[in-house]
């Protein structure tokens, strides 16, 4: 069954529960590498001509002007079209060699095979430039024709698996099963076993890739490059075995240090992919995407003028990448933003000391001075909260950007715009949409924060080597547990997969993210994590999570982790963990009609305000799925519904229980805090208000009434950020801000700061009644006390 | 000078009259084309024209043309009865709300029966003397005649940048806000200038689109000088003051103590830090006594007090 009809038949099936569940963006992605790409991939294809192939063995082994020569001979004489334009793609003359393709694709004078087998070549040529999707194009044409060609097939499979789409593993397999002597399909193979993580697999696929390369006499450089990536997958590092066997074969071949580069990015080991890349440019300068790459490392590590370097070199070579233009056109809007640094006290994990973390903020010059103090409070608190829990401080500075624009933020962490992720880290660097790059509502901006930041732990007390799983687990599992939103929070397409049995194990659970089979099974295997990190937790304690944790220290694989932290199989724990999640959530699996129906009859009797009819069914759909917290919950039906039989106390109470199950709906937090304030709960209505910092910090009502509320509560210091930020967000009219620190600071005792930003105040405007009161208050406290 | 001992002193209140011009305004709703602009038109209309009377201090000053009324032989004959009433001294804001087109080359004011063009509209406009004339044309494609209308004494604002902004405009409704409500008068002095209304409108806009988050496809202009002058709303004392002599008098003390802060304000980077505050204080303690005695006045229109000891006329 597929998460909408999951949806239709026990979420309600419209269109605002569905979005009710878009909450699941705030679990962000740990990570978005760009696919791997190489420059002009080896052609395993046996019908490549024999003029060609001269040439190739020049460039294959590194004989740059020999094949030079060569690639120009046939590009300039030979009697066919399609050798012409493969000789000019060789020689980097991706303009000639799409004219020449298109020539060749639409020859009829050739042979009946050879307009496919240059649309195929044509759509390689694409994919080099950067374009999949003419590449896809041309493969289907290929394809609409002659369903079962093997190379439009294989062509496809490669752009699948740039991709990391589910399908390419089907259609590998589907040919290796037709054809058991296709290298690249072997290669292909191999190359998703080893982003798995399925080491024995790789290993069996490059046997079968060498046997054919072998058999058809083709260059071994793929399997070279990749068995020393397997190499360093298995050990940590790579040995020279395999590097030198590729720069024997041929000298120049940066690609093998750049495919090593691609494997650390994906486990998003920065520094060291950096140090590969660097020798790949160095053996081959011309490798533009390793250039390309070497600055998109750079720039995850922080360093904006490495990163310009390479990427305008990467530019000068291959103009046809978006992604170089898109982060070179980002670069050059860097003044816009603003870098501060501070310094943040911690308690230390050790003894009762505290330990100072810099903290360097890089926010839009627009919106800087208003959000700064909440990410540094964040910040000090997720840093303070997980150092603790996890037993280490952070041994650099934390950078943290937020970004307006969504589509920059796209680019600064993928390159490209349009991505949904809401947050990314490098390690130290975090980089997230700010509130102001999406609808208020949307994402909950505080809990983004605090789940980037325990990825920071996660990624750099293990060095980078913990699997992507267990890292977004216990992001999640952090989220719930201390964030500022906690509560569990499990969706529908969660349980779908659970009654489906569609969970993977979790020594396999690393694919669900990085090459989903069903839509939604990234966003169920962040679930999934976060739910195995409160498995371990509640049957064996968080210190065991830690532990788990901790034997990513070394090399070693999930399985073995499992096997070692909880002394049993990676099977019996996936049992277990099964009969967990059975328990918790038994009753709605066995039933999820009841909560549908239920939770339907409320919310048409809220419609038709029938408030007391909406009564009973609204409490047993939350009695059926506490964790539903979206913005048309069970929990505001029944607030709703109490408020208006006149049972306010009660209201009030389930809007807090909504809270404390993780909800943070805006509108709906204004009316508790209303509510308590009619309740004379002051305090209370307070700290729900200042909760909303953290979803909506750009209101700047939400600020004028906060601050008038700390004032009256006697809580100048909170007040003065409140009405600083106000300040920030309203420099045209800054009469109420400069009004709200003038009276903050009264109350702090700063008389003289004080009458200061009263005077600013009323310069501003002069006739501001508020502050023309204070005035003549001040002038008669002055003159009473004179 | 310390605020302090100032406190007691009289101010010397200025009570020279001060010669008021007259005020003209004229709001026209366009054709909706579909009922809810067409009631959205003519309300806002209705709204702004009801505003425009505290500014212009009569009924009689402001000419709303709604709905069928608002056809072209009607607006020209408003135009050209504005034309013969507004003097050289006198002020006239016009507001059009509505739909606008343009084809490239002329910009039409959709109103019902033939629409009215801007260079028709232009002729009308040039036939008015009001040495300070306001025209707000919050259509859409109304950036098109910005630069046809544009001329000394004369503040040309429209909704759009341009004639290619075509889609159905916020900018009136956020304009409506501005001169019905506190929201737009940065400087609480009661009084909103079109560049307050210009300013607050725009933005409101720009909020607006962001928080949709959608492609913005209006970007309000202003061009001319004088807008920060020029009022378009009065609010509480502000607004009485036109129809209440003694009122109004102690106002035109509110505006010299006005100039006396900017001049105070002129001098910032001439003073030491701590005499500027010093002179400034002393400033603004006496405006803020002065409103005090606004206030009374404006509370009680048949009594006249003097709050710091000197005394003043009923006027």
């Amino acid at each position: 069954m597929a998460a909408s009809d999951f949806l239709s038949q026990t979420g309600g099936g419209n269109a605002s529960v569905f979005n009710g569940w878009m909450r699941i963006l705030a679990f962000n992605l740990l990570m978005a590498t760009s696919a791997a790409s190489h420059g002009q991939a080896i052609d395993y294809d046996p019908r490549r001509a024999a003029e060609l192939r001269e040439c190739d063995d020049h460039a294959y082994r590194g004989r740059v002007e020999q094949a030079k020569e060569c690639y120009t001979r046939v590009r300039n004489s030979s009697a066919t079209v399609m050798n012409q334009a493969e000789a000019a793609w060789a020689l980097g003359d991706i303009q000639r060699a799409n004219s020449l393709f298109r020539e060749a694709a639409q020859n009829k004078n050739q042979n009946n095979s050879l307009p496919a087998q240059a649309k195929v070549r044509w759509g390689r040529l694409f994919l080099q430039a950067h374009r999949p999707n003419d590449a896809v194009v041309l493969f289907r044409e290929v394809l609409q024709a002659a369903p079962d060609d093997v190379y439009a097939r294989l062509g496809m499979a490669r752009v699948y698996a740039e991709q990391f789409e589910g399908q390419a593993r089907k259609l590998v397999e589907d040919l290796i099963k037709e054809d058991n002597d296709l290298a690249e399909a072997h290669l292909l193979a191999a190359q998703m076993a080893l982003e798995e993580g399925r080491f024995d697999d790789v290993d069996a696929s490059l046997d079968k890739a060498m046997r054919s390369i072998d058999k058809h006499k083709l260059p071994p450089l793929d399997v070279y490059a990749m068995r020393a990536v397997l190499d360093m997958s298995r050990r940590g590092e790579a040995r020279p075995e395999w590097i030198n066997k590729a720069l024997a074969y041929n000298p120049r071949y940066g690609s093998v240090y750049q495919d090593l580069a691609h494997f650390q990015v994906m486990r998003r080991r920065y520094r060291e992919a950096t140090v590969l890349l660097q020798r790949a440019v160095e053996i081959q300068p011309d490798l533009w995407e390793a250039q390309a790459e070497l600055g998109a490392n750079l720039l995850r590590t922080g360093d904006v003028v490495g990163a310009r370097q390479h990427l305008t070199l990467a530019y000068s070579g291959d103009a046809f990448s978006a992604t170089t233009v898109n982060t070179l056109r980002l670069l050059d809007r860097v003044d816009e933003f603003e870098l501060q640094s501070t310094k943040l006290t911690i308690p230390a994990v050790q003894g009762t000391g505290t330990v100072e973390v810099e903290l360097r903020t890089r926010l839009a010059r627009s919106e800087a001075d208003a959000l700064r103090p909440y990410v540094q409070q964040l910040a000090a608190d997720s840093i303070a909260s997980l150092s603790k829990r996890y037993g280490f401080e952070p041994r650099e500075p934390i950078t943290l950007e937020l970004y307006p624009d969504h589509d920059d933020f796209a680019v600064r962490v993928a390159a490209l715009p349009g991505i949904g992720l809401l947050g990314v880290t490098f390690g130290y660097l975090l980089a997230m949409d700010s509130p102001s790059g999406r609808r208020v509502g949307d994402f909950h901006w505080g809990s983004t924060l605090w789940h980037e930041m325990a990825h920071v732990f996660t990624l750099e007390l293990t060095d980078h080597r913990v699997p992507r799983w267990l890292s977004e687990g216990i992001s999640v599992f952090e989220e719930w547990k201390t964030g500022p939103t906690p509560g569990v929070t499990v969706t529908p397409d969660a349980l779908v997969a659970l009654r489906n049995k569609k969970l993977l194990p979790v020594s396999e659970l690393d694919s669900g993210f990085i090459r989903p089979q069903y839509p939604n099974q990234v966003q169920v295997s962040y679930m999934q994590a976060g739910l195995v990190c409160l498995f371990v937790e509640q049957k064996w304690g968080f210190e065991r999570l830690v532990a788990l944790l901790r034997q990513f220290t070394k090399e070693t694989t999930t399985r073995s982790a499992i096997e070692a932290t909880f002394k049993m199989p990676a099977a019996d724990f996936d049992k277990a963990f099964d009969s967990f999640l059975r328990e918790r959530y038994g009753t709605l699996l066995a039933a999820p009609e009841e909560w549908q129906k239920q939770f339907e009859e409320a919310g048409n009797d809220i419609k038709n305000q029938r408030w007391s009819d909406a009564i009973p069914p609204a409490r047993r759909a939350i009695e059926l799925y506490p964790e539903h917290i979206g913005p048309d919950s069970a929990y505001l039906l029944l607030a709703r519904a109490l408020d208006k039989t006149e049972q306010r106390y009660e209201a009030i109470d389930v809007l807090n229980r909504y809270r404390r199950a993780g909800g943070w709906e805006p509108s709906a937090l204004r009316e508790l805090a209303k509510w308590l304030d009619e309740a004379k709960r002051h305090e209370e209505a307070t700290e729900v208000m200042a909760a909303l910092n953290y979803v909506d910090p750009l209101n700047t009502d939400q600020h004028v009434q906060l601050g008038e509320r700390l004032l009256a509560a006697n809580r100048p210091e909170p007040a003065l950020r409140e009405y600083r930020v106000l300040m920030a967000l309203t420099p045209k009219d800054p009469a109420a801000a400069g009004l709200g620190i003038a009276r903050s600071l009264r109350q702090l005792g700063d008389r003289a700061g004080s009458r200061r930003y009263l005077l600013d105040a009323l310069a501003s405007a002069p006739h501001y009644k508020p502050a023309q009161e204070l005035l003549l208050q001040m002038i008669e406290e002055q003159k009473r006390n004179e | 000078m310390n605020a302090a001992r100032s406190i007691a002193a009289t101010i010397a209140l200025s009570t020279g009259a001060i010669c008021h011009a007259d005020t003209y305004a004229l709001i026209v709703s366009g054709l909706g084309g579909e009922a809810q602009y067409e009631q959205r038109f003519e309300a806002q209309a209705r709204s702004i024209a009801t505003a425009a009377e505290k500014v212009t201090g009569s009924s009689s000053r402001v000419t709303a043309l709604v709905a069928a009324g608002a056809n072209r032989d009607a607006i020209r004959q408003a135009m050209r009865a504005l034309a013969g009433k507004a003097g050289r001294s006198d002020r006239v804001m016009i507001v059009l709300i509505g739909h606008g087109s343009f084809d490239g080359e002329e910009y039409r004011f959709n109103v019902p029966g033939p629409d009215l063009t801007a260079t028709e509209f232009g002729q009308l406009l040039n036939q008015i003397d009001a040495g300070e004339q306001l025209i707000v044309n919050g259509t859409s494609a109304s950036g098109a005649v910005v630069d046809r209308w544009k001329r000394d004494g004369r503040i040309v604002v429209s909704a759009t940048k341009n004639g290619g902004e075509r889609t159905a405009t916020r900018f009136p409704q956020f304009w409506l806000e501005a001169v019905t409500g506190p929201a737009a008068d940065i400087n609480k002095d009661d009084i909103v200038t079109a560049a307050e209304a210009f300013d607050y409108a725009s933005r409101k806009v720009a909020e607006s689109f962001k928080s949709d988050v959608s492609l913005a496809t209006e970007h309000a202009r202003l061009e001319g000088d004088g807008a920060s002058k020029f009022q378009v709303a009065r609010l509480g004392a502000a607004a009485l003051a036109v129809a209440d002599p003694a009122l109004s008098s102690l106002m035109d003390q509110r505006v010299k103590l006005e100039r006396d802060i900017e001049s105070v304000k002129e001098r910032k980077a001439t003073l030491a830090e701590e005499a500027y505050y010093d002179e400034l204080e002393a400033v603004l303690v006496r405006l803020a006594l002065l409103q005090k005695q606004i206030d009374a006045q404006a509370a009680h229109p048949a009594a006249t007090t003097s709050m710091l000891g000197g005394s003043h006329g009923r006027i």
